[in-house]
């Protein structure tokens, strides 16, 4: 028979046994490294650089150009963590020349930067290097969250440059029912947030993480504790906390605007957004589209992404909800089993860019 | 840039466990301690459904992270409460209406505040309530190894659906939105007053930064058009075309496989 005293003095002995090893392996996991592959900077303008990942084999840096355009809030190693969750290292594997924006830190003389200027001169700059470099019309790009926004706003811009669009938990309707963030901002004075200044980066983590306050900042070192973790685990635990706790600041324009125009207006949705004057009307893109969401995504509901196919041109539109969560579709073993697998068999299927004709 | 008091800038992931895991513990203790189940006659599940929803509110209070006030309730309170001793102003360097207006900007904080923790006790109560609802029926906490991890499970599931509800509301939203909007003008109205003070020292302020900045962008803008229509003009010829310069590019060095060490460093330089 069960003696409730013994059991909870076992308990606490048990747990706390646990509790001082996960301790000891976190301390030794603190100097994890992050980022997996190897890979050259070969474009930049201002704090935006363009890196190239460079294949085991050099024979294939010349392969089909594929530009991966992340988010601005997060810091886009999370595609290329370690190498058994690298997406970017399995684009290469199968032959890509895989170029990746990083939108580096803002400072204080970015506070005015503008959305438009990240959109036309960061992302539009890339791939115009690539397209040079390359010697091709268009390339492939994959946008993945806030990035796929901008790479849904380039290709309505500039239809042809970009020769298939890959987009990953990315939103097009920002005012789904199930979007706590849009709900938490829609009445946000966008006037003061634009005067404020840079938005620290520990801001934007405080936001998203009380989103699930209790599974964000509990559960998941109360599973690492109880859950017998190794070493291994715990240092991929670690990789996984560096980059969520790691947000570069927002300049203060190109913010106020993502929030005004895109959480409070709508307007990718609704057809009204302008870009440095020019309307970004999303039936312009008439490339193949493949647009891959998390089901269970707690930042961009898979509602927001579902609905793309009705606002494109594409008569070649694909989307697929992944079984997962947001943070989920960039290191689960979900992801890492069947997103690589995809994109990559969706974008061989569709044929490479178009090479340049060469003048006489 | 905004300040941002309650956080530290680093954070190590043994800090947080260790955070968590004594939180963990407190819970486990406080089921322990409690006359449950086959240990009760009567069992009191009023005084246990207090007992945690008291501690959880304090969690709720303390935490930047549980809440939607993350800027306005953690952070900017630490300006306000220092308001207006830490800013190195006193009535005679700032307008009199400024002050009044900073000043009224903290009482509403504090009210707002007032109205915040009113739904971190809801919070609190809901999620004790659901928590109590869903042991009861399993006769009590179950205090062996497996018992007491698949409790803290369902603790936490009643925590996120108690919370869920709550900021979920359109009052929460309003409030939430209010609280940082409000942090978000007094932090104006302190750098306003700070800036009177600059300005009373001979030294430049946000505004005139500002206005540089405006004049450099514009230059710059006004140099890329230039840039753009000689390059125009240069492709009409094809002497001119070879002569064009090609897009600016790094040198190309082979990076080591590899990473950077340490956040701070990540995203720059090579990999």
């Amino acid at each position: 028979m069960s003696q409730p005293g013994v059991d909870a003095d076992r308990l606490f002995l048990d747990l706390g046994t646990r509790a001082a090893e996960t301790l000891a392996r976190l301390r030794l996991a603190r100097d994890v490294r992050v980022g997996a592959s190897a890979r050259r900077a070969v474009w930049s303008d201002r704090k935006t650089t363009l890196y190239q990942y460079l294949p085991d084999a050099p024979a294939r840096t010349q392969g089909r150009p594929l530009l991966v355009c992340f988010a601005l809030v997060n810091r886009p190693y999370i595609l290329d963590l370690q190498p058994d969750t690298s997406l970017l290292r399995r684009l290469l594997e199968a032959g890509f020349s895989v170029y990746l924006v990083d939108w580096g830190d803002p400072d204080d003389g970015d506070r005015l930067r503008e959305l438009n200027e990240y959109i036309e001169q960061g992302l539009g700059g890339c791939v115009r290097h690539i397209l040079e470099a390359h010697g091709v019309d268009a390339l492939d790009l994959l946008g993945v969250c806030q990035g796929g926004v901008f790479s849904l706003c380039y290709t309505a811009l500039h239809p042809g440059q970009v020769a298939n669009l890959v987009t990953l938990t990315t939103p097009v309707d920002f005012q789904t029912p199930g979007d706590l963030l849009s709900k938490w901002v829609r009445e946000l004075d966008t006037g003061l947030l634009e005067r404020a200044g840079n938005v620290p980066g520990e801001l934007l983590n405080a936001l998203f993480l009380s989103l699930m306050p209790f599974r964000l900042t509990q559960q998941k070192y109360v599973r690492l504790l109880t859950g017998r973790a190794d070493q291994r685990a715990v240092e991929d635990f670690v990789r996984m906390e560096r980059w969520i706790f790691d947000s570069p600041p927002q300049a203060a324009l190109a913010l106020t605007q993502f929030v005004r125009w895109f959480y409070q207006e709508n307007r990718l949705m609704r057809g009204t957004l302008e870009l440095g004057g020019r309307a970004v009307d999303l039936k312009s893109i008439r490339q193949p589209l493949l647009n891959l969401y998390a089901s269970a995504d707690h930042i961009v509901p898979p509602a927001a992404s579902a609905v793309m196919g009705r606002y494109v041109g594409s008569r070649d539109y694909t989307a697929c909800a992944i079984d997962t969560g947001h943070i989920g579709m960039y290191v689960s073993r979900k992801a890492r089993e069947e997103i690589p697998g995809r994109v990559i068999s969706w974008l061989r299927a569709r044929g490479e860019p178009r090479r340049r004709a060469r003048k006489p | 840039m905004m300040e941002m008091p309650f956080t530290t800038g680093s954070r190590e992931a043994d800090a947080a466990f260790t955070a968590a895991a004594a939180r963990f513990f407190d819970l486990l203790r406080t089921f322990a301690a409690q006359p449950l189940g086959a240990r009760a006659q009567a069992p009191d599940w009023t005084s246990f459904g207090s007992l945690l929803a008291g501690q959880f509110e304090q969690w709720l209070k303390g935490s930047p992270a549980a809440g939607a006030s993350f800027a306005a309730a953690a952070g900017f309170p630490g300006a306000a409460a220092a308001w207006p001793g830490a800013v190195p102003l006193g009535p005679a360097a700032a307008q009199g209406a400024d002050a009044q207006s900073a000043w009224e900007l903290v009482m509403k904080l504090g009210q707002l505040q007032g109205e915040l923790a009113r739904h971190w006790s809801e919070i609190a109560q809901s999620s004790a309530q659901r928590f109590i609802e869903r042991t009861r029926t399993k006769g009590g906490p179950d205090l062996s190894s497996e018992g007491a991890l698949a409790l803290y499970e369902t603790w936490v599931e009643c925590a996120e659906e108690a919370y869920a509800a709550t900021v979920r509301k359109d009052d929460f939203c309003r409030l939430q939105a209010q609280l940082t909007n409000t942090a978000m003008a007094l932090l104006l109205a302190q750098r306003k007053q700070a800036e009177a003070l600059a300005r009373a020292w001979g030294l430049p302020t946000r505004e005139e930064a500002d206005a540089l900045q405006r004049q450099i962008r514009e230059l710059r803008q006004e140099l890329e058009q230039r840039a753009t229509a000689r390059g125009a003009q240069s492709t009409a010829t094809p002497e001119a075309a070879a002569a064009r310069p090609k897009t600016k590019s790094r040198p190309k060095h082979r990076a080591r496989a590899g990473a950077h060490r340490r956040r701070g460093s990540a995203g720059r330089g090579r990999r």
